[in-house]
């Protein structure tokens, strides 16, 4: 029997869920605070409905099988093509905009990802039907505060726009194969390859000097001033006032300060359509949010609508924070003979105060129950004999016989 | 990768070692011997910490933000494409990956070639992608060295294999079929240094790029 489990998915133990959970938890309850309804959408869509949405590469990496009826279906690798259907489908008599909020596991075949991890967890926010800045400045400031509802402290959002690359790529004068071949050399980030294919051509343009720069696009204001002095088409110029745009909104938003602008963002610009952005958290290889303004997935469900959103990887949320030790239990609570109901009831006041209370299965003499204390690793020991009277134990100090309620009440309060 | 400490640079190990060295020392952020590091597979310049790792685990230390930086071949990256930015061709390491068989083979260009080639090489998924790409059949055989034994003991039709100065094919009777692609020394850094930490990895970058001459 293989113990571990399958290669690529793994068994969260107790720190990590618990870490994992509670970013969860802080993340959702941001996205409530700011009006997103949270939705459940199903482990598995048909193939039909990610075929709509998804690239084919996206497709490649999905573990698919064939339900009873021979259907292929799949387990999601992401869910923002499952929250489109949902609102093209059930939701679409609800008016627009429309602010959904969702989060689960996604699988991937693929083995290159984050510690080989094929199993991640996703938390989502999607605004639907709300096109221009300030919806864009919505999701972003939201992405700002969800990391740090997290805890995360320090963290960047470098936000950039679709539409500066699709006027490039429109104005450049290059031959059909070589802009294919262009586009293919930026999506994998090969600077060196996409150097030798401009070099190659006899026509040189702004543009051309504006790809060979892509990744160092990037400042405050600025680079806006920058490029809008480089480029001569006017898909690519909306696209810097857009990004002017939404940067003084983000202001007002008051995340000023984390905010930079990337007019050489590489996204898969298939998808995205307008203002797109990455949350960056300290000492981590990629990003750990990323969104952006998709608003051609919609109408290929029959709803047509703009729409934005974004997701944050859990997985690399609880790699930032994790903390060296698990939350403590703080009591452990033993008995003997009558003192069960005393342990129970204890149990019951110090839970209602929120603590952490364990009360031991089988009675024990004093001794054992300090051994035991040592195998919980709990705070505190409270022995509860039966009579008026419990034992009560802080590791480093003497151990006291007080009643029960004083007990609960200086345990509730923190004094000790 | 530390926000607050150093950049960091993953070199190889082998061939591109020294090259790759004496590169960084011309752009003054380190001085180190070749010994030094090759002994402690860390060290702290004065500008960059240098990691030493084997030459296909460059990518995996990068990609992973284990280093900000890191110099590799080309051929390396073809086997293990990632997330991260290749940006500077750095020139030197010039190898080329070519098909090498037998002296005595009927194959020479793709009209010789047999309805299905089986060949041995130690890059299994560029193999596969250039002949996919040209439309020939192909039966790979990966092995991890030697490569140049397997058409002798007759296992395969030829090799698919890098060479510098074609002598070591040569020496086992093998000649150049047919070139996949041409590779040098690379250098790649992580996707989010390149956002996080711009200034320091930027300045970093020019320095090398300066130092091997491609200042632009």
């Amino acid at each position: 029997m293989q113990l571990g489990g399958v290669p690529g998915f793994r068994d969260l133990l107790p720190l990590e869920a618990e870490v994992l959970r509670e970013a969860q938890e802080s993340l959702l309850g941001e996205m409530r605070r700011w009006g997103y309804r949270h939705v459940i959408t199903p482990l598995v869509e048909s193939m039909e409905v990610l075929d709509l949405g998804l690239g084919v590469d996206q497709r490649r990496r999905l573990f698919k099988f064939t339900d009873q009826r021979g259907d292929v279906v799949a387990i999601v690798g992401e869910r923002t093509v499952p929250v489109a259907r949902l609102a093209a489908g059930k939701l679409r008599g609800t008016p627009l905009p429309m602010r959904l909020c969702y989060a689960g596991p996604v699988v991937s075949t693929a083995e290159g990802r984050f510690h080989h991890r094929r199993e991640t967890y996703q938390v989502g926010a999607e605004l639907i039907g709300a096109s221009g800045p300030v919806a864009d400045a919505e999701v972003i400031a939201l992405a700002a505060r969800c990391m740090e509802a997290t805890g995360i402290r320090r963290y960047q959002i470098d936000v950039g726009h679709a539409e500066f690359f699709h006027g490039i790529m429109d104005a450049v004068r290059l031959p059909e194969d070589v802009k294919a071949a262009v586009r293919a050399a930026l999506a994998a980030r090969d600077f060196v390859g996409l150097e030798s294919l401009l070099e190659g051509t006899p026509l040189k343009s702004a543009e051309h000097e504006l790809l060979l720069r892509f990744p160092a696009l990037r400042g405050g204001p600025e680079i806006l001033k920058a490029a809008s002095g480089l480029i001569r088409n006017k898909r690519s110029e909306v696209a810097v006032e857009e990004l002017a745009r939404v940067r003084e909104l983000l202001l007002r938003h008051g995340i000023g300060d984390v905010v930079v602008l990337d007019l050489g963002a590489i996204r898969d610009f298939d998808y995205y359509t307008g203002v797109i952005f990455e949350g960056y958290g300290p000492d981590l290889g990629q990003p750990v949010a990323q969104g952006g303004r998709y608003d051609g997935l919609l109408a290929k469900f029959g709803r047509p609508a703009p729409a934005t959103g974004f997701v944050v990887q859990l997985d690399l949320v609880s790699e930032v924070l994790a903390s060296p030790r698990l939350p403590r239990i703080d009591a452990a609570i033993a008995w003997s003979g009558s003192g069960l109901s005393t342990a129970l009831r204890l149990g019951s006041t110090l839970r209602l105060f929120g603590m952490r209370a364990i009360v031991d299965t089988e009675a024990r003499g004093a001794a054992e129950a300090k051994s035991w204390w040592q195998a919980v690793g709990a705070a505190n020991l409270v022995y509860c004999r039966g009579g008026s009277e419990v034992t009560w134990a802080v590791e480093g100090q003497r151990a006291r016989n007080l009643p029960p309620e004083q007990v609960a009440a200086r345990l509730a309060g923190g004094i000790s | 990768m530390k926000s607050n400490g150093a950049v960091s640079i993953a070199l190889p190990t082998g061939v591109l070692m020294n090259d790759a060295l004496s590169l960084l020392t011309r752009t003054g952020l380190v001085s180190m011997t070749a010994e030094e590091l090759g002994r402690q597979l860390m060290v702290e310049g004065p500008g960059v910490r240098v990691i030493l790792v084997r030459p296909a685990d460059v990518p995996a230390y990068v990609d992973h933000g284990a280093a900000d930086l890191g110099i590799v071949g080309k051929d390396i990256l073809w086997e293990s494409p990632g997330s991260h930015y290749e940006l500077v061709d750095l020139k030197f390491g010039g190898c080329r990956l070519v098909l090498a068989v037998p002296e005595a083979s009927s194959v020479n260009g793709p009209d010789t070639w047999p309805p299905l080639l089986r060949i041995a090489t130690k890059y299994p998924r560029t193999t596969t992608a250039w002949f996919e790409h040209v439309g020939q059949a192909v039966e790979v055989v990966q092995l991890h060295g030697s490569v140049e034994l397997a058409p002798q003991v007759g296992l395969v039709d030829g090799i698919v294999d890098l060479t510098a100065t074609g002598r070591t094919l040569r020496e086992n009777g093998l000649r150049v079929a047919a070139v996949l692609g041409s590779s040098t020394a690379r250098l790649i850094a992580n996707q989010a240094s390149m956002k996080t930490r711009t200034a320091a990895v930027q300045s970093v970058i020019a320095k090398l790029r300066e130092a091997a001459g491609l200042d632009r």
